[in-house]
């Protein structure tokens, strides 16, 4: 009995070994971007957005899903990402690091991009007209979106610490991190935070979907616009793919519009019209206060 | 009558007294806002998700999570018993010359276990890439120094005697240790190897919920949309298998130790570890991972020394370190404090197989999907922290107590009982009693683990070092990194020093013993 199980061991390791055969790799274009929303509007997005730049590209596109922003920015630099979809602060951060990159689209709304402050209705919040009045929000429960947000947390801040306002000032002695905008949105909303600070695009695309309870929650002010959201290229495509690839990838984007039925679904999930060229240079007042806070050295 | 037995019984009790701080804490910064969302979550135990995109997902990253886990147990299991060996003493009792060689083996062994392995991942995501060995060699490291250690504490503390008479014969020494040392070695690595692999399983857990794959990636995307129907889904699955996997390792484990004679015993070891290996691997591969891919390193600008001397200055370090000793103190308390209450509180065989389940499943529920949920309903603070880390491991130490007692004799429970005593004081006496010494040890073991774990609580719980090694991370500033690391590994070494004396002390007084 015993010489036969040892027998049968043998033998299934020996198959199990003689299985592994070696696969050849082929170039893959492999493309990711923050999690700053749920992963199911993630997944939907990403699967569309890969099988129209496969086919526009005529090559294999992969989407590599990420669970945290210093993760896609680590990727990245690591030459296991291609082309990221970053926030403003992670693409400074990872082109800082990643020599060579390079912006090469954004959505026309990036350009100028708001982040919103919202409240509970059950807090003593009020509505603000002054960017001073962010006093208000001193003693209160504030949570913040993702630690590396730009909208969820680089800019809020930023406008926070220029009323007067410092991160020991919150409830609690420091604020909370919900990780995304869609979670800031559900907490503040169920009143685990009394406030907090998220994107306009996704506050708004809640409001479409109907998942904003008005009797709830309700935005309390609007930041002055930044730059925000970019696709971010490494410097070695051309030489990766083809002569001219970057240049290609980026018409690409450009020429997405809502006449073929893919393309305006794309720019659907991305709630934009289109995308318009961008560059490096696009973000440098980020790059400023992203020092200034200390989330770039 | 010995004095020490109900002192130690007691003694198991009092950690609990953490709850008081811990609950005041909690309750002042208690407020109804996240009741909602809580109740959402306890209710949707009842009605996971069957939906089959759900379901399929669930499964494949649980198929991850131990493909994974089967590979990097392996692999830490045989560098472990290598390393052992070569740190024993006894090993180098045959070459006395190079016996500095042990010595040195042993003691830097400390630095590579000091790292929990979540740290360990994130430093060798920012050198590997998002790759899955990254996943392995975060577990290998600290796992096979651990077990390294507990093999060569194991063999050093038997008697050697047999080992020098064979040695006078003149046969040659290493064939003499091994005819010696193998058998003692053999259900060593038995016990303790199927515990490592359920630690494993957990390991590759954790690290999923940093953003490694498998099912704790799963969990906390779930978690982090309140797609708390999807999560209680990977939860239950996870759950399922856990207790199935239990099931037939120890069937399997005590159908061997029946059926087989030592020498079969080796073959059959070396069997299942080069099965597992295969079977891992081979699983992995047809998982879609790159697994024989070579691995491509990217370097890291390493911070100069000024930039070290600056990152000393900016971080508030002391205030950090307190904080972290005190989630390990509140933690261990709250973990080794309730079991023993509860059995006390509910006695009775009925009672106690539930409890058994009950500490299955807070075993498996990672610490910081516990802290996120806490925190809906109170402020980020020290208590947050300790509660969840203190959860889960309450979970371990409740397991083993209750293992431990459904199969011990009840002759001195039915004796007490007999004599007219209630049923709790007979549970205390009766069955409590001959527990504690080694339940106490086991504690001082999981405060050892606590400690560690701290790096990776504080991540989500926005306090302590593990809290800034987050931030540090995210602003990706090396030298922060390096000096948080630094610190973390003294901190645990100083606490592995301490809680190994404390555990040497309550064996010494057990009366009955389980290796871990």
């Amino acid at each position: 009995m015993i010489k036969f199980t040892k027998i049968i061991i043998a033998l299934l390791s020996i198959f199990n070994l003689s299985n592994i055969g070696s696969l050849k790799a082929e170039e893959i274009l492999r493309i990711g971007a923050i999690p700053d929303q749920n992963p199911e509007h993630l997944n939907r997005l990403y699967k569309v957005l890969s099988s129209e730049l496969s086919e526009q590209l005529n090559l294999q596109v992969r989407y590599i899903p990420v669970t945290n922003y210093a993760a896609a920015v680590t990727a990245f630099r690591t030459g296991n990402l291609d082309l990221v979809w970053f926030g403003a602060l992670t693409g400074v951060q990872a082109r800082l690091q990643s020599k060579g990159s390079k912006v090469i689209a954004q959505r026309d709304i990036d350009e100028k991009f708001h982040s919103i402050f919202i409240a509970n209705k059950k807090s003593s919040i009020q509505k603000i007209n002054n960017i001073n009045d962010l006093k208000t929000l001193k003693g209160k429960r504030f949570t913040f979106g993702s630690e590396s947000s730009t909208s969820g947390r680089l800019m809020p801040q930023y406008f926070l610490n220029k009323a007067g306002v410092q991160s020991k000032d919150f409830k609690g002695a420091s604020p909370g991190f919900s990780g995304s905008h869609d979670a800031t949105l559900m907490l503040v909303q169920s009143g685990s935070y009394e406030a907090g600070a998220l994107s306009e695009e996704v506050w708004k695309r809640n409001l479409d979907r109907g998942r904003v309870d008005p009797s709830k929650v309700f935005v309390i002010w609007k930041t002055p616009s930044y730059h925000n959201y970019h696709w971010l290229a490494q410097g070695n495509l051309d030489k990766k793919f083809k002569k001219g690839f970057t240049k290609e990838l980026t018409n690409v984007f450009l020429r997405f519009n809502e006449k073929s039925k893919k393309q305006k679904q794309i720019l659907g999930l991305f709630s934009t019209k289109k995308f318009i060229i961008s560059k490096n240079e696009n973000y440098n007042k980020i790059e400023k206060i992203g020092r200034k806070i200390g989330k770039i050295k | 009558m010995k004095l020490i037995k109900p002192v130690s019984t007691l003694l198991t009790l009092i950690p609990s007294i953490a709850y008081i701080p811990i609950l005041i804490e909690i309750i002042k910064g208690f407020h109804i806002g996240g009741l909602n969302i809580i109740f959402l979550f306890i209710s949707s135990a009842i009605k996971p998700s069957f939906n089959q995109e759900v379901v399929k997902s669930a499964w494949e990253g649980l198929q991850i999570t131990i493909a994974t886990a089967l590979t990097s147990w392996v692999i830490s299991m045989l560098i472990g018993i290598l390393l052992g060996v070569l740190s024993t003493d006894l090993f180098w009792k045959s070459i006395p010359k190079f016996s500095y060689l042990g010595k040195f083996i042993k003691y830097s062994l400390a630095i590579p276990r000091s790292i929990h392995e979540v740290v360990w991942g994130l430093l060798f995501l920012q050198i590997l890439g998002l790759n899955i060995w990254v996943a392995i060699i975060s577990i290998v490291i600290p796992y096979s120094a651990l077990t390294a250690r507990v093999i060569s504490e194991q063999l050093d503390s038997f008697d050697i005697q047999p080992l020098i008479a064979i040695k006078q014969t003149g046969s040659n020494f290493m064939s003499s240790f091994i005819t010696i040392l193998l058998p003692k070695l053999i259900p060593i690595v038995s016990t303790y190897g199927s515990y490592r692999f359920e630690c494993a399983i957990r390991g590759v857990t954790l690290l999923g919920i940093f953003g490694l794959g498998g099912i704790g990636t799963e969990l906390y995307l779930t978690l982090k949309s309140f797609e708390f129907n999807e999560m209680w889904t990977c939860l239950w699955m996870l759950w399922l298998v856990m207790i199935l996997l239990e099931k037939f390792i120890r069937f399997s484990r005590s159908y061997l130790s029946e059926n087989i004679s030592l020498k079969n015993f080796f073959f059959i070891s070396i069997s299942i570890f080069s099965l597992s290996l295969s079977l891992g691997i081979s699983w992995l591969y047809s998982l879609n991972f790159e697994i024989f891919n070579p691995l491509s390193f990217s370097y890291l600008n390493l911070p100069s020394f000024v930039e070290i001397r600056n990152g000393f200055n900016t971080l508030p370090l002391f205030k950090l370190i307190i904080t972290t000793i005190l989630i390990t103190f509140f933690a261990s308390g709250i973990a080794i404090g309730t079991p023993p209450l509860l059995i006390v509180l509910f006695p009775g065989k009925f009672s106690l197989k539930i409890q058994n389940l009950i500490w299955i499943f807070f075993r498996l529920i990672p610490p910081p999907l516990t802290t996120i949920l806490i925190l809906l309903f109170t402020n980020p603070n020290i208590s947050v922290a300790a509660l969840s880390l203190g959860i889960t491991h309450m979970g371990v130490m409740g397991r083993l107590l209750t293992d431990n007692i459904l199969n011990q004799e009840k002759s001195i429970y039915r004796a007490i009982k007999s004599n007219g005593s209630s049923k709790k004081s007979a549970t205390l006496y009766g069955i409590l009693a001959p527990q504690s010494n080694s339940y106490l040890a086991y504690g001082a073991y999981r405060s050892d683990v606590i400690l560690k774990e701290t790096a990776i609580i504080g991540a989500v719980g926005g306090v302590g070092l593990g809290w800034q090694l987050q931030e540090s991370l995210s602003s990706f500033d090396w030298a922060q990194v390096i000096i948080i690391i630094a610190t973390f590994s003294l901190l645990t070494i100083s606490g592995e020093f301490l809680f190994n004396t404390s555990q040497n002390y309550w064996l010494k007084n057990s009366t009955n013993n389980f290796i871990s």
